[in-house]
Order: structure tokens, then sequence, then C-alpha cells
């Protein structure tokens, strides 16, 4: 959903070809000149979404030849509707398209027709915003009557649309990601698919070597001693506990040096469940010798806020709550010491036996 | 005549947007509260109180109030040098096309459509020198 798909860039191009163009028909056009600067603008984003309808044909016209005729023709109903904008019954026709159009996306990907991506959300914005710019009355319109009937429209319906759009793709995004995508947020290392036998045996090798470092740690006081501290508040079933200094010293999948651990806050005291390996920048995934076994992740969109350290995730408007900031934290590899049903290099440790550990 | 403008209008759509996204922001955060992340409630009802603000803040640009126009812009100067902030430092924040048009293009337009010498006139807000 944050990323741009590769074959949908060609219509993010021609969205912003179609930006100038747009601009100068509201400009010099003599039908366009003279309207409110809302339907202007309506008409100026009109012409960037069917341009990137457009745009989208050609890749489409391959893979799902339907979907290619549609966006064809939702373009040109599009661009369409921004030129002759004198119709008599232009508002009525662009906002029944719009919302059609937006409507039309999300059973497309409920349906896991389309998967979204920003160049999706980025029409969806588009048009969401041209929809509440054709709805609201201006000032300088001749016809009075249907006022109140469109500022209804706009306060009411602008906004359900919005978050209807909004949590439609959000919901269908967590609950169908990516390959890539372990779980929220999550982006994992491209690896080969089935590991060679050269694979398992380093990744049990890092195993043991690891198991085997971590052993004092399994007394929460030596890693106190050794530099780790606990973030994030300590009422939730684990906390990883950083080491500063060895993340400032850059080392690189060294189990004497974890950046991390991970303890089970259990009811007498933190119980060691595993290390957590970190690279020192974005985008830079560590080595991996055991192939899809020791794959990396990079959490990505987060949103972090300093009160309590706690963490939520990025909408699909790439919004945060207030006092919360969107990071995005540099790739990082577990190492869990515990017996985790979903492995030993798992993304995520199983949240049963964490709770099973917390209360003993 | 300086009140056949439709600008006020065109900020009022922004700001109601705007509005719909902090809330949803908002509310997003309180689940993360049942799972114990007990100051999210606290961000979650800001980012709630902070849209019904701006909502109430596109209320008085469209009715023409100096008081909105002025808070408006206040609001979106601040919206708008924190994004550019985050944007700018290296947490790795999200710099896609939806968030360069949410964070940034969005209270830049607000800005534009509310400033101006004749937007000031629209607002009532007379020029020093005819004072």
């Amino acid at each position: 959903m944050y990323d741009i798909a590769a074959s949908h860039a060609i219509g993010l191009i021609a969205g912003l070809l179609m930006l100038p163009m747009a601009l100068a028909l509201v400009r010099f056009s003599a039908a366009h000149r003279g309207l409110p600067v809302t339907t202007q603008v309506a008409v100026v984003l009109m012409a960037i979404s069917g341009a990137i309808h457009l745009g989208l044909v050609s890749h489409h016209l391959v893979t799902d030849p339907i979907t290619s005729v549609l966006f064809f023709f939702n373009g040109l109903a599009f661009i369409g509707l921004a030129v002759l904008v004198r119709r008599r019954w232009w508002r009525f026709e662009s906002s029944a398209l719009i919302v059609l159009t937006v409507l039309a996306y999300l059973v497309y990907v409920v349906a896991g027709l389309e998967g979204p991506d920003q160049v999706g959300l980025t029409t969806k914005l588009i048009e969401l915003t041209a929809l509440g710019m054709i709805l609201v009355p201006a000032r300088q319109e001749r016809r009075k009557r249907d006022r109140a009937c469109y500022w209804a429209l706009l306060a009411a319906g602008l906004p359900m649309l919005s978050v209807l759009s909004g949590t439609s793709l959000w919901i269908t995004d967590l609950a169908h990601p990516s390959a890539r995508h372990v779980h929220a947020g999550a982006v994992l290392q491209s690896t080969n698919a089935v590991p060679t036998h050269a694979q398992q045996d380093a990744a049990t090798l890092l195993y043991e070597d690891t198991v085997a470092a971590l052993e004092p740690y399994q007394d929460w006081h030596n890693a106190w001693a050794a530099g780790y501290r606990p973030g994030g508040p300590d009422n939730l079933p684990s906390t990883h506990w950083m080491n500063q200094a060895y993340v400032k010293a850059g080392y690189v999948m060294d189990p004497k040096h974890p950046q991390g651990l991970v303890y089970a806050n259990s009811h007498h005291g933190p119980v060691l469940l595993g290390a957590m390996f970190q690279m020192p920048r974005l985008d830079e995934f560590g080595p991996d010798p055991g192939g899809p076994l020791t794959a990396w992740h990079q959490h990505e969109n987060i949103c972090f806020t300093p009160f309590g350290l706690e963490f939520s995730l990025m909408t699909p408007f790439a919004i945060c709550p207030i006092g919360a900031i969107d990071i995005s934290a540099p790739p990082m590899l577990h190492v869990w010491v515990v017996d985790n049903p979903t492995g030993p290099f798992a993304v995520d440790i199983d949240a049963k036996l964490v709770a099973a550990i917390d209360r003993s | 005549m300086p009140h056949e403008t439709s600008r006020p209008e065109a900020a009022f759509v922004l700001l109601v947007l705007q509005a719909t996204f902090w809330a949803m922001a908002g509310l997003s955060a309180l689940p993360f509260v049942l799972g114990g992340e007990v100051f999210m409630l606290a961000l979650g009802a800001v980012s709630i109180a902070l849209a019904g603000g701006t909502a109430w803040l596109g209320i008085g640009v469209v009715r023409r109030r100096r008081w909105a126009r002025r808070l408006t812009v206040i609001l979106e100067w601040v919206t708008l040098v924190a994004s550019v902030l985050l944007l700018a430092s290296p947490v790795g924040a999200n710099k896609g096309p939806v968030a360069l048009l949410v964070n940034l293009a969005l209270p830049l337009a607000v800005i534009l459509l509310l400033r101006g010498r004749r937007m000031r006139a629209v607002f009532g807000i007379t020029p020093k020198a005819a004072r």
C-alpha cells in the first residue's frame, strides 16, 4: 500500500504531464476562465485523474483487458467532463462519475483484483478532492436553490466516502499482505524460496552461536550491566532491550554483540526470549547465510511517539496521530532462544508462548 | 466585488479532507490502547479534537470570519513546517505521493488560497494604510 507498483508508475507520469495542460485549459479556455475557483480546481483534478487512468491502459491490456477497457472509458469520461464543464448536468455527472469510480476501485481491491498501492491511493485522493470542489456551492453561482442539499452532501458524504475508502484499503492491506509483508509494517528481505543444505547448515551454526553467546543474558542483570535498556511500556507481554553502544558500533550479525534482546515480562521478572540483530541504515539488509530461513525484515511506516515510547500504524492517507511521527526502523533479524513454533528466526514470536511465559 | 470569490470554499473542502484524515488517525490509535499503549489514548483524543477544530475553522472560513482565516493559516503553517522537518530528518518517514500531497501540498494549497490582499479584503481586513 505504501509502495508504487512498477507497472503503475506510468500512470503517475501521465498525471503529472496532464497538470500543465489542465492548468492551461482553465487559464486560457473561454469556457473555463470565468468559472469559480472551486470548479477550476475540480477540472484540473479530473483531468489529472483521467490522464492517470489512460496511462494505465497499456499495462492492463495484456493481463486484464476488461480493466483496461474500463480504464480507457473512465479516463475519457474524466477528461471529457473536464472539458465540457458548461454542460447543464455537469455537476451531477461529474459527482456520479467520481463516486462510481471510487466505489469500483474499492470493489476491485476488496475482491483482490487489484492491490492497493500509492498510485491508486493518490488517484482516489485526487478524486475525493475533486468531488468536494464540485459539490461545494460557490458564491458566484446563479442557481441558489440546491445550496443546502450540496452543503449537506459535502459535510456528510465527502468524509464518509473518504473514511470508507481509507478503511477498506487498510483492512484489505492488513488482511492480505503481499508476499514480502509478513505483518503490518514489516517488509521481508528478498531471498530464494527454498533453503539449500548449505543455507540450512549456516542457519543452524548462526543459531547455535547466538544461543551460546546469549547464555549470560538469561539473567537480565547481566544484560543491564552490558548496557541493554528496556524500551517502551513494561505492561506489554514482551519488551525489546536495546544496547545503544552496539547500535552505534555497527556490529553486523555478531552473536556476541546483538543490538537488542527481547524479554518476556513475566511475574517473576524478565525472561529472555531471544536476540535482535539490527543493521545501521535503512534499506540495507544484512548478510543472509540461511537464505529464506534467516531473512531480515524492515519495519516501515510506523507511528512512533516519545510519550511512553509507543507505536501505532500510519493510515493509508499517510497521517499519524498528533504527537506521533512516521518512522522506519533499519532491517533486523530475530533469533529466538525459546522454542518458538513459527521458527527460531521468525519475524514474530508466538503470542501464546509469550503469554504462557508471562504467567509463569 | 471582493466577496465574489470561491477561494474560501475551496479552502473549506481541503480543511474537511484534512479533518477527516486527522480523525482517522485518531481513531486508528485506539486499538493500540487495548494492547496496553495507554498514551495512544491521549494522542487519539488530541487528533480527534484537532479534526473537530479544523472542521470548525473550515466553517468559519466559509462564513468569512477573520479569526478563522488567521487561525487556519497558522495551523497550516505549523503543519507544513512540521511535515518539512519530518521529511528532511533521517527517520525514514514515508515520502510517497500520498504523503507529499496530504502533508505538504494540502496545507500549502490552503495557505495559498487564503493569502493575498484580495483575500484579506474578503475577510474584512483593511490594509494598514487605509486605517
